[in-house]
């Protein structure tokens, strides 16, 4: 299980938790799978937190028709959503519980340490297939020059 | 026979396929027919009761059945039938909780004006009344001085000022200057007046500077020792503030 992170949109996504911050920020990761498993992210897509209240810090939650949409816009460019990406605010970046109960299979979770707004480590995980826990995937952020586009 | 729309998670439990047909006289019905035809996708639709899972919606003909009827929309052939996950996460630690700044603003100031007038007045006795009442608030989870709050209040004086805060903090912080004050009242009750005073203005100063500049020392102290990992100290600072500064929003 490996995903690949172009650099260019490693730095999207540590800017996207560094501006939401100290609230969480999410969106999705477009991509392709290869050679079976082998994804790799060619579009991020940031979307509104719509987590209701205050505890946006603490919380995220991407509404079900802006998923929609992003899957609408995946499909027009020829991709499809690899996975979620969210931010920690102050948090190391592991899934929580609550990250394993509301978690979906197949999704690649890249979730970004965000300290004291300034972005930190990301890591990336998968739902095991028994929804008992999270593997961890490994994420390679691939240099500009060596990105084949 | 509907028309299933399968989100790109579930695919891979729908043989790679976008849509699928499957059958029912309501959502539910088709939900139950497609997890029989699939049955790998039972799991990441239905929690162990039964119940569908928490971030699976369902829109019948671009409509969410959360505004029709539910699970028990009826479903009529032809009728077209969607999955669409909401997305939700969030990092371990328990969330927040509104806690009124205004009424720990008024303890502090309260608790300042006492402590003063004892001093002025040479008047030991209210430190003890002081550092007790502070004591009794701790244990009691709520600012030694709540009912004066309350009273400013509503006479209209003070209005509530609601922060995402832990309260846990607030109230050890509280529980250290009652140990001092208390601390000093056993000083007086020894002799040691000048001790007495030393550790009273101690608290007028903690609580000055919380009053004044925003820095809960209590608080801040809470936090470190949840940092090094004390049993009974557990709670990290609202993100994005200091350990005991006033949260920022």
């Amino acid at each position: 299980m490996t995903i690949l992170l172009p650099a260019v949109h490693a730095r999207e996504i540590d800017l996207h938790g560094e501006s939401a911050y100290p609230e969480e920020g999410a969106g999705v990761l477009l991509g392709l799978i290869e050679n079976g498993d082998l994804r790799r992210v060619r579009r991020t897509l940031p979307l509104p937190n719509r987590w209701e209240d205050e505890t946006r810090t603490r919380r995220y939650r991407i509404d079900p028709l802006d998923l929609l949409d992003a899957e609408e816009k995946a499909e027009e460019d020829g991709l499809t959503i690899l996975g979620i990406y969210h931010s920690h605010p102050d948090h190391p970046p592991r899934p929580s519980d609550f990250d394993l109960e509301r978690a979906l299979p197949f999704y690649t979770y890249v979730i970004t340490e965000v300290r004291s707004g300034g972005a930190g480590e990301s890591r990336a995980w998968r739902l095991a297939e028994d929804r008992g826990r999270f593997e961890e995937e490994s994420l390679t952020v691939v240099p500009d020059q060596m990105e084949d586009r | 026979m509907n028309l299933v729309r399968i989100p790109t998670p579930l695919r891979p439990y729908t043989e790679g396929k976008k849509e699928v047909e499957a059958s029912g006289a309501t959502v539910m019905a088709v939900l139950e027919d497609l997890s029989l035809r699939y049955p790998s996708v039972r799991s990441h639709l239905f929690n162990g009761n039964g119940g569908l899972r928490p971030y699976v919606n369902i829109f019948v003909n671009d409509l969410d059945i959360r505004g029709l009827a539910g699970e028990a929309t009826v479903m009529t052939d032809g009728d077209r039938l969607m999955i669409v996950p909401s997305i939700a996460g969030g990092s371990d630690a328990e969330a927040l909780r509104p806690v009124d700044h205004a009424a720990l603003r008024t303890n502090q100031a309260v608790i300042i004006g006492l402590l003063l007038a004892a001093f002025v007045a040479d008047a030991p006795a209210l430190v003890a009344v002081v550092g007790a009442l502070m004591l009794l608030g701790s244990v009691r989870g709520r600012p030694a001085f709540a009912a004066i709050y309350r009273l400013l209040r509503s006479m209209g004086r003070l209005r509530p000022e609601l922060l995402q805060d832990n309260p846990e903090p607030h109230r050890f912080a509280q529980l250290l200057g009652g140990v001092v004050l208390s601390l000093g009242a056993l000083a007086f009750a020894l002799g040691a007046a000048s001790l007495g005073w030393g550790l009273t203005a101690v608290v007028v100063a903690l609580a000055g500077i919380n009053l004044f500049a925003g820095v809960c020392v209590g608080c801040a102290l809470y936090y470190w020792l949840a940092r090094v990992h004390v049993p009974g100290f557990s709670k990290s600072p609202p993100p994005g503030s200091v350990p005991g500064r006033r949260p920022t929003i």
